[in-house]
């Protein structure tokens, strides 16, 4: 439903539009012009920092698609994202590949790892089917290693610089708007691909898979497509990634990166696309501002040995206190300000169809 | 296509006089056939239909309607609620050259039966399958009526009955019989004269059966017209109006046809009448026609839904509410409310306004019946220009007086437009001395005769005084209250300050040769129920409600504070508050489709309650009567 009055429609194609009301627009064009003008005044600290925070984006979108929205628990989220990183690493030392080759690649071994290991969710269901993509991880961690050790790559492969017509992707400003345009991409993509066919499948798969199933919808195709589509645009951000930082090494891919990743939609708030958009800029950032509380509290110096501990004691506290607090996550808050102010002075809408 | 300049008043209505509906219409459709007519939610989208289309529906229906038997002169009844093709089959039917009429969506069986007959009805128009149900059974004992042609033909599958039609298929033979162009639909209306019967509208008759005043298509035209030049802001471009008064009322007919074809205004029809508030919402109309009724319903819900907000919100609609009434003598004195105020406005009720459609509006117009002074006073404190105009069906669709604000000052129902004048008669009955009016009512001469003065003057009925150059209604002349200490109080005055609290519906007061006055009260079913909801008040249905002392005690309160208001004679001493909900489609219920209620009527059905009130004893006795009944 609009968020204002006044916007009736006069044609179907009018349903279709993501940004309705003049307040959105306007939102949004205060959001693209802060985005846009950030690396003007950004150090190369901060726009690190956002690089970071847009390839994790990438892969949260991906998760969300995967377990927000279909339902499907998976555990083998950064063997995902290894898989990309090496298929580029691989394609680059090996043949010399082009960024126009191996990302394409990259994808495609995604989808074609997501076909394979969505095969057990047709029989499988929750603690049981994350299990069985944990096995995606480390089989493919294996494989990165073995490549490494036989390769004589042990300190990682590198990867040289994208190039396009002879110029060089390397200025930090420069990769800031590519991965910015990346996100957008991935972003946009996501939503309509929710309010497409395929996207109302795979919520009504995750609401109840045999009830679906009644409905008429494949369940068979949607747990795969969301398998595949998910995993494709893990293995491209972990292309992007390996570009991004030079080098590929497996060593980076660790278990915990999945449970990085499994935070950011559960804190970002399943099942919403904003959600994964907070969710990643929460946890890329949280290290971060810990580390910055210390500083300013005067106890790093205090605390020196112990920075790694209290990051992960507090990380999990905070996933734990989401968890209890607030099961909708960041999203559900945003949604509640935004409500807020939106059914302003009432507190819930006095349109009858909307009580 | 005329001119039709608000600026000119008396050249328009003299244009008019000589013109018709249909003819109006297809120099419309020749003039700026692609400009929307009107815009209608069919499946989740607003359709635009413009001149050109709505031109050629008629052109082809009208001749459709001719191959079904249809002569000059023969009468089409047309029952639901607004919508579409409400406007097509209206239009159709004149210019085919017979005569249209509504019946009221809610009007009972018995009424439906009455109204077909004395009409002498050739056809009858359903919107849908419920007025057909309504209908079947009643076509026995009437013979004249050849067809029933439906418009929304869903579960009409199951019906085997060779008098059904279905409406496309009508417009479809008669696209198939011949020209339907603009030019046709002109060709067809040349043969109609300005003096002809346009419509029939039975006026819903608080006494006695419903009579038919009948109306001409010039002198329709000339008479709606005075509300254009009352409020020439309506003839500005990009006006937007929802329909939501049935069109079979003289007002809904003015709203969804006449001022549409005589202004650039394109009203809106949403999914269903139900849905109002959420067409009005999408819609955000700049200009609304309505009726007491829905202004205090959706100002009780807005209420609520306050009541019910988070203390910082209320705090900061309550501090722009005292703001805004302190300001209140300013406004109506035509000055603009102050900064401080203004801020206020647009904190608290400016959102409020928008989630519920209503930011926008410009100009209410609310006629009917009268408009309890709090409302409209509520109303403008919100910054939405209600006016209160009177009119009468025996106006022809033109007002007698309305107020023109902007935020005119509660209490009138202001002055008569440009070409149009009244004074007052025996008793201070308003008589209309000047402006264009209906023909009579339909094979009634006697009640024809009597509706004039010698002099040609309509007789209203109303009693009304000037003040400051407004006239005030006081009320019906027959309905007035002699009290046996021999006061004369009008009922209208009394029910009005009761009704304007949110949680009673209808009030009827009665004290006619009594010692005090005394009310019959109509629960508002949602604010009560909400009401009851928030304060823990155990709910086992309406009836129970009505006898919680909970909500007795709620009652009186919101009667003592009406009563501060009143008159000390004028006071409502007892009350007593109705088992039920007044429902108009259920046979001898005391309220007429349009929840008139029927004064007379009521007395004889609540008898036993109204009674009570005035007498102890008789009280206890009825109070265990009704123990066994519920």
């Amino acid at each position: 439903m609009a968020r204002a009055s006044g916007y009736l429609k006069t044609g179907y194609g009018q349903q279709l539009v993501l940004v309705e009301t003049r307040m959105q627009w306007m939102l949004l064009a205060l959001l693209a012009a802060a985005l846009l003008a950030l690396p003007l005044f950004a150090s190369f600290f901060l726009l690190d920092l956002a690089g970071q925070i847009f390839l994790a984006v990438i892969g949260a979108v991906a998760l969300m698609l995967l377990t927000g929205i279909a339902g499907q628990v998976s555990l083998g989220h950064a063997g995902l994202l290894a898989a990309g990183a090496l298929v580029t690493g691989i394609l680059t030392q090996e043949a010399g590949a082009p960024f126009w080759i191996t990302l394409p690649a990259a994808t495609i071994a995604g989808a074609l790892l997501g076909l394979l290991f969505g095969l057990p969710s047709l029989r499988l269901k929750g603690l049981y089917l994350g299990i069985s993509t944990l096995a995606l991880h480390f089989i493919v961690v294996f494989l990165g290693q073995e490549y490494e050790t036989i390769r004589g790559f042990s300190t990682g492969i590198s990867v040289h610089p994208p190039r396009i017509f002879g110029w060089e992707l390397y200025d930090p400003a420069a990769w800031y708007y590519v991965l910015l345009a990346f996100d957008v991409v991935v972003v946009l993509f996501a939503l309509n691909l929710l309010r497409s066919r395929t996207g109302r499948a795979w919520r009504a798969v995750h609401e109840r898979d045999v009830v679906a199933e009644a409905l008429g919808v494949s369940v068979f195709r949607a747990k795969l497509s969301a398998f595949v589509i998910s995993s494709a645009l893990t293995a491209l951000a972990g292309a992007v990634f390996s570009y991004y930082r030079g080098f590929v090494s497996v060593e980076a891919f660790s278990l915990f990166v999945t449970i990085q990743y499994v935070a950011m939609v559960i804190i970002g708030g399943l099942g919403s696309i904003l959600g994964a958009i907070l969710g990643a800029i929460f946890v890329t950032m949280f290290p971060y501002a810990i580390e910055a509380a210390l500083e300013t509290t005067g106890l790093a110096a205090a605390l020196a040995g112990y920075v790694f501990a209290i990051n992960y004691a507090l990380f999990g506290l905070v996933m734990l206190a989401f968890l209890l607090f607030e099961p909708d996550g960041l999203a559900g808050i945003w949604r509640r300000l935004r409500d807020y102010f939106f059914l302003w002075p009432f507190r819930k809408t006095p349109l009858a169809g909307g009580e | 296509m005329l001119d039709l300049s608000p600026d000119k008043p008396e050249a328009a209505y003299g244009r008019l006089r000589a013109s018709t509906l249909p003819g109006l219409l297809a120099q419309r459709a020749m003039a700026s056939g692609g400009a929307p007519a009107h815009r209608a939610k069919k499946l989740g989208i607003y359709k635009e239909r413009s001149w050109a289309w709505l031109a050629g529906e008629v052109a082809a229906l009208a001749r459709g309607l001719r191959e079904l038997g249809l002569k000059p002169g023969g009468r089409v009844a047309i029952m639901g609620d607004p919508c579409e093709e409400w406007v097509i089959a209206d239009y159709a039917v004149q210019a085919a050259g017979g005569i249209s009429f509504g019946i009221y969506p809610t009007a009972s069986p018995g009424e439906v039966a009455y109204q077909l007959a004395h009409s002498g009805a050739r056809l009858f128009i359903a919107e849908n399958q419920e007025y057909v149900d309504k209908v079947l059974p009643l076509l026995a004992d009437l013979p004249d009526v050849s067809h029933v042609i439906v418009a929304d033909t869903t579960a009409m599958f199951i019906y085997d009955d060779a008098r059904i039609l279905a409406l496309d298929d009508v417009i479809a033979g008669g696209r198939a019989s011949g020209d339907t162009s603009p030019d046709a639909l002109a060709a067809m209306a040349a043969a109609l004269s300005p003096d002809d019967t346009a419509f029939i509208v039975y006026t819903s008759g608080t006494t006695g059966h419903p009579k038919g005043a009948v109306v001409g298509h010039g002198r329709h035209l000339a008479a709606a017209f005075n509300l254009v030049a009352h409020y020439p802001q309506m003839a500005r471009k990009g006006q937007r109006t929802v329909v939501n008064l049935p069109q079979c009322h003289v007002l809904g007919r003015d709203a969804a046809i006449t001022v549409p074809l005589l202004t650039d205004m394109v009203p809106h029809y949403g999914d269903s009448i139900e849905d109002f508030p959420n067409t009005c919402f999408e819609v955000a109309p700049t200009v609304l026609f309505t009726v007491p009724r829905y202004l205090q319903k959706f100002a009780s819900q807005i209420l609520v839904g306050i009541e019910n907000t988070s203390a910082l919100k209320r705090a900061v609609y309550d501090l722009a509410l005292a703001r805004g009434r302190a300001a209140l003598a300013r406004l109506w004195e035509g000055r603009a409310p102050g900064p401080a105020c203004r801020l206020l406005r647009f904190a608290a009720f400016r959102p409020m306004l928008s989630q519920l459609g209503l930011d926008r509006l410009e100009l209410v117009l609310c006629g009917g019946s009268a408009l309890p002074r709090e409302t409209m006073a509520l109303w403008h404190i919100f910054g939405v220009n209600v006016c209160e105009m009177y009119g009468q069906t025996e106006t022809a669709g033109g007002i007698i007086a309305g107020q023109r604000g902007p935020f005119p000052q509660p209490g009138s129902v202001g002055t008569a437009p440009a070409g149009w004048a009244f004074d007052f008669g025996d008793k201070d009955e308003i008589r209309v001395t000047k402006g264009d009016l209906f023909d009579g009512y339909w094979r009634d001469d006697k009640e024809s005769a009597a509706a004039f003065d010698e002099a040609g003057r309509l007789l209203t009925g109303d009693v009304g005084r000037l003040s400051g150059g407004q006239l005030a209604i006081i009320d019906r002349a027959r309905d007035f209250i002699v009290t046996a200490g021999g006061k004369t109080l009008s009922p209208t005055t009394i029910e009005n300050a009761l009704k304007a609290s949110s949680y009673i519906s209808e009030v009827i007061a009665f004290g006619d040769n009594r010692k005090y006055v005394s009310a019959l009260i109509e629960l508002d079913q949602d604010t009560v129920a909400e009401w009851a909801r928030s304060n823990n008040v155990a709910q086992g249905g309406f009836t129970a409600l009505t006898r919680d002392p909970a909500v007795i005690a709620l009652i009186e309160g919101e009667i003592a504070r009406a009563n501060s208001q009143l008159a000390r004679v004028e006071q409502v001493k007892k009350f007593m508050i109705l088992p039920k909900i007044l429902d108009p489609e259920e046979e001898g219920e005391p309220v007429t489709p349009t929840r008139k209620v029927k004064r007379s009527l009521m007395y004889e059905r609540f008898r036993d309650l109204v009674e009570g009130m005035y007498d102890k004893s008789e009280e206890e006795r009825i109070a265990g009567k009704l123990g066994e009944v519920f």
